[in-house]
């Protein structure tokens, strides 16, 4: 099958999970109240910048709202019997994880611009780089679905794929400069939050943010995205594939 | 019509899960233009073997060859060349009935001008024109089945795979759907169905492949099957009187016998005078006969005798088949 083919079909998927799943109350209440309510319940204190503030609200509201839904895209098709009709199509794992991937990726910015268009008005900064922070919301938004589908992946029921994405979600918003920047952490911490891909997210929206010009971490930020979005959706392939054996 | 070639050859399939072997090194050949049946109680491999046709699952060891391809290997493109309909209906409730079939179509690759077409040429076919774009959600069990049916076929494909189809069923709809699979047969595809049901497995199959256990026990066409349990009479009597069966066994030498409601039904050997036998036995008691039917073997005293099965291990208790009445 050429890539246009399966490009068309995880095209598909991902029109489908937008008009099956993107409705759904939870989405709302996890991906984008619960990240607000949380981060407007730790910037209290004021010691954070604007930048730092603003790019890590919306990293949490990429990751919460992306999560949220893909984290049980994969489950409920399981558990509907939907996800047989996937697997018996002639699509590949590869394909359809894309096309999964890809119905988060969607929703990612949409959620993201509504906080930062009001957040940054609110707060009196000006975007100085509008496309960077827009390319950075989006390949955040994909690296995030790419997350939810591995936790998807494994788990069997809707509550088991939601303690899955939490048990990542929580530590991450902890550890990745969100609430208290990473260079304030201990040094143990610092090391551990470069394995975090919100890091890497928070780190090139702040960029995008503070600079009128791509700088090299942010392409190191956005390549690193890249990598883990790879790693996830091959990781999630496996899973599957195993799963199938 | 069946042709002679191959549709799809299956060469000793296992499939384990841990220390249970689900399937033992099944083997046959499905002509194309066939309908093969696939019988057996549950747990017997009917499930397995489909979902490992289908590329669902992958075998332990074994081959399965769809249209010369093999699916383990060459999944992608066996699979475009088959349609799936699960055991339960996999329809999405949050779409209406044409964005499912519309979606099923994009699944694989029916072009854009096509989709809409065909989606609402099954709409009608299977009678669902009218709630084409309501939400699936508020469909009935059988409008969901047909949905789900019509899901399978969108693409036209060359080979079905049909798994307990009308299970769960009212008559109705059973029978569309029957009706449904003998006019895409007749249009050329080739059908796999697994079923409890052996009257339908009589009704549409031309070959049908007894299961159980993980192993094919027989494979022929039905009335095959049902010739080789020829050599033993079954006859429904009931009396105006409960009987003792035992001495009912005994006395007409009945080689079995089981109460079905207030009928009994026996089986004797081919060389007893039967009628003769119940006469003496009812006019010695003072009984009446109220009602004495002699019947022709069914597809499913085929089974139990190949199988070694009682009914309720059947399944028999989810339907009753009843043979087909020779004389009254």
């Amino acid at each position: 099958m050429t890539i246009g083919e399966e490009l068309s079909k995880a095209f598909h998927i991902a029109r489908k999970d937008m008009r099956v799943y993107y409705f759904k109350a939870p989405n709302f209440t996890y991906g984008l109240l619960m990240p607000v309510a949380l981060y407007l319940a730790f910037s209290v204190s004021g010691t954070l910048s604007p930048a730092t503030l603003i790019s890590g609200l919306v990293s949490l509201v990429i990751l919460f709202g992306t999560m949220s839904i893909e984290a049980v895209s994969v489950v409920l098709e399981k558990q509907t019997g939907t996800f047989e009709r996937l697997l018996a199509a002639p699509v590949s794992l590869l394909g359809l994880i894309l096309g999964k991937a890809l119905a988060g990726f969607a929703i990612g910015p949409l959620t993201a611009i509504a906080v930062l268009i009001p957040v940054s008005i609110f707060s009196g900064t000006s975007v100085q780089s509008p496309l960077t922070v827009f390319i950075a919301i989006c390949i955040s938004s994909f690296t995030f679905a790419s997350m939810g589908i591995l936790v998807s992946c494994f788990a069997r029921w809707t509550p088991e794929a939601q303690m899955y994405s939490n048990f990542f979600r929580f530590p991450m918003a902890f550890l990745s400069g969100t609430f208290i920047p990473v260079e304030s952490m201990p040094q143990a911490l610092q090391l551990f939050s470069k394995l975090l891909p919100l890091t890497y997210s928070i780190d090139a929206i702040r960029e995008g943010l503070n600079n009128p010009f791509v700088t090299g971490s942010y392409i190191i930020d956005l390549g690193v995205l890249i990598l883990f979005s790879a790693a996830f959706m091959l990781a999630s392939a496996r899973v599957l594939e195993r799963q199938l054996s | 019509m069946v042709g002679l070639e191959s549709a799809v050859s299956v060469v000793e399939l296992t499939k384990r899960y841990g220390s249970f072997a689900a399937l033992k090194g099944i083997s046959f050949d499905l002509h194309q233009g066939s309908v093969f049946g696939l019988l057996g109680p549950n747990g017997a491999g009917k499930t397995t073997t489909i979902k490992i046709l289908t590329g669902l699952t992958k075998p332990s060891s074994g081959s399965a060859i769809i249209l010369g391809h093999d699916i383990a290997r060459d999944a992608i493109q066996a699979k475009k060349r088959i349609g799936v309909v699960p055991e339960s209906s996999n329809i999405y409730e949050e779409m209406t009935a044409e964005q499912n079939l519309v979606f099923a179509a994009e699944l694989y690759g029916v072009s854009r001008q096509e989709r809409g077409r065909r989606a609402w040429e099954l709409l009608e076919t299977f009678g669902l024109a009218e709630r084409g774009r309501d939400l699936v959600a508020g469909f009935s069990r059988g409008m969901k089945r047909r949905l789900t049916i019509a899901c399978g076929i969108v693409h036209e494909p060359d080979v079905l795979f049909l798994d307990e189809p009308t299970t769960g069923l009212d008559v109705q709809s059973a029978l569309v759907l029957r009706e449904q699979v003998r006019k895409l047969n007749r249009e050329g595809t080739t059908v796999l169905l697994t079923t409890h049901y052996l009257e339908e497995a009589d009704q549409l199959c031309d070959i049908v492949a007894m299961i159980n256990k993980g192993k094919i026990v027989a494979l022929d066409s039905p009335e095959q099957l049902k010739a080789s349990v020829i050599g033993s009479n079954i006859v429904d009597v009931s009396f105006s009187e409960p009987v003792d069966e035992d001495e009912l066994r005994k006395s007409c030498g009945l080689i079995e016998i089981h109460r079905l409601g207030d009928k009994l039904r026996l089986t004797v050997g081919s060389d007893v005078d039967i009628v003769g036998e119940l006469s003496d036995y009812a006019r010695a008691r003072g009984l009446r006969i109220v009602t004495i039917n002699t019947l022709k073997p069914s597809l499913e005293d085929a089974f139990l005798r190949i199988t070694g099965l009682n009914p309720e291990e059947a399944g028999r208790d989810k339907e009753p088949v009843r043979p087909r009445r020779q004389d009254g």
